[in-house]
């Protein structure tokens, strides 16, 4: 993959690399590209994509009320509180 | 009731004598990143005074759940996992998360942010992965059985390193609730212990749909007949030596034991990681995406917006081979490259899927190694990470096909055990029990030197 692909993939991601990341998950990335165009060798003519091993249809459930009690285990976990406000960094 | 589980029902009462076999041995393998023996009772229910130890991707409510990560260094669960939560009321108290690759990605353990689980039976080798930290405390004796996940392999690959049995069950007969995702479509929960016995109790109390995960289910009552014909693949080649003696091996006990061998050949399987790491990485780069710094996550102390907040948490949080992961997933999801990478994947894993189907038709089970090579060296530059990748490729059709499969112990050579794998039909784990009962009266299940279930000694 050249570099310009990476760092559009990258950018993507939401994740940063620095040159030396560059190389070394370039590479990386690359060999397994190469890998997966073996796949191509295969002929899947006619052949639906499987998407799930066994899940057959839709499930559902009937659209009733039901009680959590997590929020608050989730609210005192926060890094940071203000009362019930959880701080976050200044990012304006 | 065998030996094994008799003797850990008194683990509440010998706690002293336990923490003195353990915590040095613990000290030597690094199986855990968080271990609290003091916690266990004597509990009540079919598990009673079992304690056992869960991976640390799996989340048990006032545990830390790290996922190896740096990124959740921080998080303390909430919440229990469906599946321990099913153990818990059996009267069995988790002691322990155990360490594994980030996020369950890699083979040797060695990816863990923590630093890496060393293999019991020689500490200069890896424990396996991504659940190496799970069967390196089980190979070692501080549990009976401990709970990791498999998405292509994570329990039996660690499972055949340490010499234990390793469970991978039929996709969705154990709730995904309360396991962070990884690859959703090829992920299940699975065990690792030297109990047979044991595996099948825990795998029966674990099973069963959950109102918290809309792909659980019931397990589909199998035509469960007597394992007679066992599938082998014709022209295996690329095994290390001692792997392929051990399978020699394996193959004249199963036609001792009174087993018809049945060659077939399954072109497939040199797509099979190809097509895996493909959609096992799309999969990872969408789930993996919650972990912005914002709802989870390492977050800085700056920064200038919020897109430059995710971009640093992520940058710092991960380590570069779930970078590597996410990257690939997200480029073969990229608008252009979809069809070439992504449907193509899922159109061979229909292929594969209707090839495994062809042997099933005429054999009960298929057997292989459960991976190429015993437990490699700490280091080894002949198995880098792509060609720890290329190895799975045992492992991951039972993934990609949603099948169950079992890891089993078939020889020690050289001082380092070896594992095999049976394959099953969905919803035949008793086939894979079956059978590997059977060839364990044969082969016994070795015990690692150095450790024991005697604690006053």
């Amino acid at each position: 993959m050249d570099i310009q692909e990476l760092e559009t993939t990258a950018a993507l991601a939401q994740i940063e690399l620095g040159q030396g990341d560059l190389q070394k998950l370039g590479d990386a990335v690359s060999q397994m590209l190469d890998n997966f165009r073996k796949m191509n060798e295969l002929d899947t003519t006619g052949l639906e994509p499987t998407t799930h091993a066994l899940v057959k249809d839709n499930r559902v459930r009937p659209d009733s009320v039901e009680p959590s009690h997590l929020a608050d285990a989730l609210v005192e976990r926060s890094p940071e509180l203000e009362d019930r406000f959880l701080v976050i960094p200044n990012v304006l | 009731m065998d030996t094994l589980e008799t003797r850990w029902k008194q683990f509440s009462a010998k706690k002293t004598a336990y923490l003195a076999y353990a915590k040095p041995l613990e000290q030597k393998v690094h199986s855990f990143l968080s271990f609290r023996p003091e916690a266990a009772t004597a509990g009540a229910g079919p598990l009673a005074g079992l304690p056992f130890a869960v991976k640390d991707n799996i989340a048990v409510k006032d545990f830390p759940l790290t996922c190896g990560s740096k990124m959740l260094e921080s998080l303390n669960s909430p919440y229990t996992a469906t599946g321990v939560a099913r153990l818990e009321a059996a009267g069995a108290t988790v002691i322990g998360k155990t360490n594994l690759d980030e996020f369950g990605m890699g083979s040797s353990n060695e990816q863990s942010a923590f630093g890496a689980t060393h293999n019991p039976w020689d500490v200069s080798r890896v424990a396996g992965g991504s659940s190496g930290g799970s069967a390196a405390a089980v190979a070692a004796g501080l549990v009976p059985f401990a709970l990791g996940t498999d998405t292509g392999g994570s329990v039996r690959q660690p499972a055949s390193f340490c010499g234990v049995y390793g469970l991978k069950p039929t996709y969705g007969t154990v709730s995904r609730y309360g396991m962070t995702a990884y690859a959703s479509s090829l992920e299940v929960m699975g065990i690792a212990s030297k109990s047979l016995e044991l595996t099948r109790k825990v795998y029966d109390l674990m099973k069963g749909r959950d109102e918290h995960d809309q792909t659980s289910l019931d397990p589909e009552p199998g035509n469960t007949r007597q394992v007679k014909t066992i599938a082998v693949l014709d022209g295996l080649t690329d095994l290390e030596p001692a792997v392929e003696k051990a399978y020699q091996a394996t193959l004249k006990t199963l036609r001792d034991l009174g087993y018809t061998l049945l060659p077939v050949h399954l072109g497939t399987l040199d797509y099979a990681v190809a097509a895996y790491y493909t959609i096992a990485t799309a999969e990872a780069s969408a789930n993996l995406a919650r972990f912005n710094g914002i709802r989870y996550g390492l977050r800085p102390v700056y920064a200038e917006n919020p897109e430059d907040l995710i971009r640093k948490s992520r940058t710092a949080g991960f380590g570069d081979e779930v970078k590597t992961r996410i990257m690939l997933g997200t480029y073969v999801l990229r608008s252009g490259f979809q069809d070439q990478y992504y449907t193509k994947a899922q159109k061979v894993r229909t292929a594969i899927r209707n090839e495994l189907q062809t042997v099933f038709d005429r054999a009960d089970l298929l057997l292989t190694p459960t991976f190429p090579t015993r437990a490699f060296a700490h280091g080894d530059k002949s198995m880098t990470p792509y060609q720890q990748k290329l190895a799975d490729k045992f492992t991951v059709t039972a993934n990609l096909t949603g099948v169950p499969a079992l890891s089993f112990p078939a020889a020690v050579e050289d001082g380092l055990p070896v594992g095999m794998q049976f394959t099953a039909p969905a919803f035949e784990e008793a086939r894979l029990f079956e059978a590997a009962a059977r060839f364990a009266t044969v082969v016994g299940v070795p015990d690692c030197p150095g450790t024991s279930l005697d604690w006053s000694k």
